[in-house]
């Protein structure tokens, strides 16, 4: 890169950046300021900052957080509760199964392994229906709700992000010598000890990835919790009850826009923040995946 | 021995986690049977006010309802609260919001088991909760109404809680200044004259169309797809001549010259109606340019309008008159309440002795905006619809409801049509032949 | 070490046989259909104890194993019971005539027979395969291209990049129905004409927009490490060979990122096959179109959003299964090949 390139090339190249970043950012800015406007502004000037203010932008989100059909808190409560719980468990419970498989060379550790990753071709689809017969069946059995309850979802999610957890903690926990751990074992350390003490801790940047894949899958996931939770269930997540406010009988933009910008607001906030390791972590995943 | 020790550490956290999780799964886990276990979580706080509203005791376990009109959910709270004050018993309402119609939904409620204990469905779908519904005959209320829901193998089944009307409604005070009288509205021919006269006055009438109608199909095909459609097959009819819902649920035949003349006027409507509400629309605003006064008629009924408050004109009904002489709305209860019969059927059967009774139909009547199917109601409804409703029921002028017993889900198909109408991509004869080729195709499936 | 205390010795035979007693009063209690209210604690709690229990045991040569099947039994327990089951489960329904709770017989293939009745599900089918090959192809060639653009000299890389990958972050839900909000109120007051989602052909195009502007950014990122890994002095090299940019481009750079470009095809490929959010939250599946002499309702309903159909809304179980089976089976089919091919193409370069 020792030539100079030409002026024009770059600003020509700057211009283009800038008109596909508009046309990126767009439909954010749309939901911004339309999620700011009384439904007569909304419906007549789409796209101009007229009527809108920030005063109705808080009044819009307080009606949307009021609404009976939308319980924002209790359903905003449940996304974060099944995300956080699921993503605990995926870590702990992946990076533990991950570990065994790795230092294990036995027939066993390999047709699990392998089974792991030939079953990330299966599409949800394939296994939806069942799904939700064995899990009414064996809840009705043994007396655990594990439809519409935050337990049986979160087990869902153990069962379906296990596969892709597990190939992505495997490959790196791989890359991890060995040496450390038969050190530990001279000095007398039980396995559980060697793997919580020296792995683990080892994990964290790929428990990152794991836990940034996990996350906006589950956080976003729409199919699986319709069908465990349903519209009507005790258990609502974000996009069910997005899905369930946008009503044909009453689509009202300005409630529907401001609910989806409270939607994705934790998303866009947590992206500020861990922007870089959410970028590496979704390429990682997609280069490992 | 440090070591050990943080192992120890290490080991406990992991139980700790593993039994968290566990409790987690306890918790939800006491109640056994599934549906109680709804009611009770559910209606836990409300017990505890009911304690110091209600000075009667309950006699009946908690019912949960499954409401299908988002539009009157406050007031089914209302409702819910007013039984919990005079009875004691819960009633616990949960409303279907969103594109999902209630009828999908429960579906995936009943696949998950969790179904609720009185629910909504329309005439056709009784099919598919064949055995699962509460025979109500004999109950109290049935001797105060006509318009029960009656099933050859499971007896009466539906609870009428709304009569409905759907017919062109129109706005009276633009048509007078038109100089047009909405009872002549009675032959294609002059229809096509006054929305003639209408469309040429629109500036002097600050109407934007003569029309209000949409034939989106996504979140609007129950309008036309259901209700639209349903002109064909019972206007001009008297309320029990089921002669074209007959020939319809016969393999999926239709009468192609009625067919054809229903095409032409709903091909009138497409030509007069706003473009930007026909294709693309949204019920909200067509019943808020109905409201404002933009469009003289309205393809919805009179749950478009429920409060006096709404409108600064008179509402009435003129029909869709596409063959000489029509003079019929549709009238009668769309849908019904009925009783899961494993669930809370003596709950359920209280609640409807209470709900035909004065204080329910109260706020039905005059909160909500419904119209009372019990003869003994006091209240006149207040719907600014109701008294052009009432002149046609008095008079013997209004048909069935019989759109509602074609077969589930054909309005998913057929709205389709209706909005390639409105397209222009179909004329009124490949309208009446596309009709007939994906209706007889959907019955055949 | 070697020696335990009786305390541990105690602790851990107690756990373990409380442990199974509890497993097994609990499962009594489910299959006596007592409806006790605790079964499902006592269950849960008789696991736990008895995992406590195997971990305490008194043993040293075995003290691996038994960790190496506590360690794996949490992930494996759910894995199995969440995906592999109702995976052979869902198989075998699809030859029945299963409703989601009863199975009253076995109907062979008639299931998969019924489906290729049905030209709707063969539309779908065929919109399905358009769409995949519309979206690798585009969302590639656009993420390629923001890939070139977003590692050239230009001020301000790192908000491009971020801004392009923004929208990824979003729920097929979510996004759908904001498009769905500038489809119908904010184009239209353009274009003077209605909705382009109210046209089975436009809505299409109006699918592969959305589809486009979410998964680009993601795949572009993909691209950017790919061309980052080319090295510098190869680089320098053929500029100082004189090859312009074009030459470089295709002799050089599209080369040296085949694995890339394998993995995000790849990618697409999939995603774009599982497509089901935002088809049903932009359209739902509506439009008309004309095929094979039918007139089909739902023009833009893509296989997914067709089998959730089937099954759920049109109460038909076992031919909503037998589709998802079939669905599975392309998958698999188009991966492996797409694998293979890739793979081959790899060695050759």
């Amino acid at each position: 890169m020792h030539t100079k390139e030409k002026t024009s090339s770059v600003v020509i190249r700057l211009v283009i950046a800038v008109i596909v970043a508009i046309y990126v950012l767009f439909p954010f800015f749309l939901l911004l300021i339309n999620s700011g406007k009384v439904t007569a502004d909304i419906t007549a000037n789409p796209v101009s900052f007229a009527g809108a203010s920030f005063s109705q932008l808080l009044e819009n989100i307080k009606a949307v957080i009021n609404d009976p059909n939308f319980l924002f808190w209790s359903s905003f409560g449940s996304s974060a509760l099944i995300t956080v719980i699921s993503l605990v468990l995926l870590s702990l419970f992946g990076a533990m199964a991950a570990w065994v498989i790795c230092r294990n060379k036995t027939v066993w550790s390999t047709v699990i392994y392998f089974t792991f990753i030939a079953s990330m071709i299966i599409p949800f689809q394939v296994v939806m229906l069942p799904l939700i017969s064995t899990f009414r069946d064996v809840g009705k059995f043994i007396g655990i709700p594990m439809l519409q309850s935050v337990p049986g979802i979160v087990f869902a999610y153990l069962g379906f992000g296990g596969a892709m957890t597990v190939f992505i903690l495997t490959g790196f926990i791989k890359g991890v010598p060995f040496d450390l751990e038969e050190a530990a074992s001279i000095d007398g350390c039980s396995p559980e000890q060697t793997f919580f003490q020296i792995i683990f801790p080892l994990l964290t940047p790929v428990i990152t990835t794991v836990t940034i894949l996990n996350g906006m899958w589950i956080w976003n996931d729409y199919l699986l919790p319709s069908m465990m939770l349903g519209q009507n269930g005790k258990v609502m997540t974000i996009p069910i009850a997005i899905q369930k406010f946008v009503g044909s009988y009453v689509k009202s933009w300005d409630r529907i826009l401001p609910a989806a910008l409270l939607a994705i607001i934790p998303m866009i906030i947590i992206f500020l923040i861990a922007q870089k390791q959410i970028m590496e972590g979704m390429i990682e995943g997609a280069v490992k995946g | 021995m440090k070591k050990k020790l943080m192992s120890v550490l290490l080991a406990g956290t992991m139980v700790l986690s593993l039994a968290a999780c566990g409790e987690t799964a306890a918790d939800t886990t006491t109640p056994s049977d599934n549906t109680e276990a709804q009611t009770e979580t559910q209606s836990a706080d409300t017990t505890e006010t009911a304690a110091a509203t209600s000075e009667v005791a309950g006699t009946q376990e908690a019912v949960r309802l499954l409401n299908g009109k988002p539009e009157i959910n406050d007031q089914m709270q209302a409702l819910a609260a007013k039984y919990l004050e005079e009875t004691g018993n819960v009633l616990t309402v949960e409303t279907i919001g969103g594109d999902t119609n209630a009828s999908d939904e429960l579906k995936k409620m009943y696949q998950a088991d969790n179904m609720p204990d009185i629910f909504v469905i329309e005439a056709n779908q009784a099919a598919n909760w064949d055995g699962m519904l509460a025979d109500l005959s004999g109950e109290e209320w049935t001797n105060k109404t006509g318009f029960e829901l009656v099933d050859s193998t499971m007896g009466t089944i539906g609870f009428p809680y709304t009569v409905e009307a759907t017919a062109l409604g129109y706005n009276a005070d633009i048509l007078a200044k038109a100089g047009i009288d909405p009872s002549t509205l009675t032959s294609p021919d002059a229809w096509k004259a006054a929305c003639e006269t209408l469309d040429s006055k629109k500036d002097e009438l600050g109407i934007t169309a003569v029309f209000g109608w949409c034939a989106e199909p996504t979140n609007l095909g129950w309008s036309s797809g259901t209700h639209v459609f349903g002109q064909y097959l019972d206007a001009g009819l008297k309320a029990d001549d089921t002669t074209y819902i007959d020939l319809l649920n016969d393999g999926g035949k239709i009468d192609e010259a009625r067919m054809k003349k229903f095409a032409e006027f709903i091909g009138m409507m497409n030509q007069y109606s706003d473009p930007a509400l026909l294709v693309d629309g949204t019920y909200d605003n067509q019943v808020a340019g109905f409201k404002e006064g933009k469009y003289v008629f309205i393809t919805q009924g009179n749950w478009c309008v429920t409060s006096p408050a709404d409108v600064n004109f008179e509402c009435g009904f003129a029909p869709y008159a596409f063959e000489d002489g029509i003079n019929t709305i549709i009238a009668g209860p769309p849908s019904y309440w009925v009783a899961y019969s494993n669930g809370n059927v003596e709950g359920a059967k209280a609640f409807f002795n209470w709900c035909a009774g004065d204080s329910a139909q109260n706020i039905l009547v005059n909160d909500a905006g419904l119209v009372s199917p019990f003869d003994d109601c006091q209240y006149e409804a207040v719907n600014p619809f109701y008294k052009s409703m009432n002149s046609y029921i008095t008079a013997g002028n209004y048909s069935g409801w019989h759109t509602m017993l074609k077969k589930d889900g054909l309005q998913n198909e057929t709205c389709n049509v209706f909005a390639d109408y409105a397209k222009g991509k179909l004329d009124a004869d490949g309208f009446v032949s596309t009709m007939a080729q994906v209706i007889s195709a959907y019955y055949a499936q | 070490m070697s020696t335990f205390s009786i305390g541990r010795k105690a602790s851990s035979f107690i756990c373990l046989i409380a442990g199974i007693v509890l497993t097994i009063v609990g499962l009594g209690l489910s299959i006596a259909g007592t409806g006790n209210v605790f079964r499902g604690a006592m269950f849960v709690c008789g696991i736990l104890l008895f995992f406590i229990g195997l971990y305490l045991f008194p043993t040293l040569k075995h003290h691996r194993s038994i960790i190496n099947f506590i360690f794996l039994f949490p992930l494996l327990f759910a894995f199995l019971v969440t995906v592999i089951i109702p995976l052979f489960l869902g198989i075998g329904y699809s030859f029945t005539d299963w409703d989601g709770i009863r199975l009253k017989s076995f109907v062979g293939f008639s299931n998969y027979a019924r489906m290729f009745k049905q030209p709707a599900f063969l539309w779908s089918t065929l919109l399905t395969f358009l769409f995949v090959v519309f979206n690798m192809i585009l969302v590639n060639l656009v993420a390629f291209l923001l890939a070139l653009l977003c590692t050239s000299k230009i001020k301000g890389l790192g908000f491009f990049r971020a801004a392009y990958f923004l929208p990824n972050l979003i729920g097929g839900i979510v996004l759908g129905y904001i498009w769905q909000f500038i489809f119908s109120n904010v184009v239209t007051k353009f274009s003077g004409t209605y909705s382009m989602l109210s046209d089975t052909n436009t809505a299409f195009i109006a699918i592969i927009i959305v589809y486009i502007w979410q998964y680009a950014g993601y795949i572009m990122l993909i691209y950017i490490t790919g061309l980052n890994t080319i090295p510098g002095d190869v680089l320098e090299a053929s500029a100082i060979d004189g090859a312009n940019k074009v030459q470089t481009l295709f002799n050089i750079k599209l080369p040296m990122i085949a694995p890339t470009i394998t993995i995000c095809t790849f990618l697409t490929l999939t995603s774009a096959f599982k497509q089901f959010d935002v088809n049903l939250a932009l359209t739902n599946g509506k439009g008309s179109v004309q095929f094979l002499g039918n007139y089909i309702a739902n023009g833009t309903e893509m296989l997914a959003l067709n089998i959730y159909t089937t099954a759920v809304i049109n109460n038909d179980y076992a031919l909503g299964q037998a589709k998802a089976v079939l669905f599975f089976i392309i998958l698999a089919a188009v991966s492996i090949i797409q694998v293979r091919i890739s793979n081959k193409k790899e060695v050759e370069l």
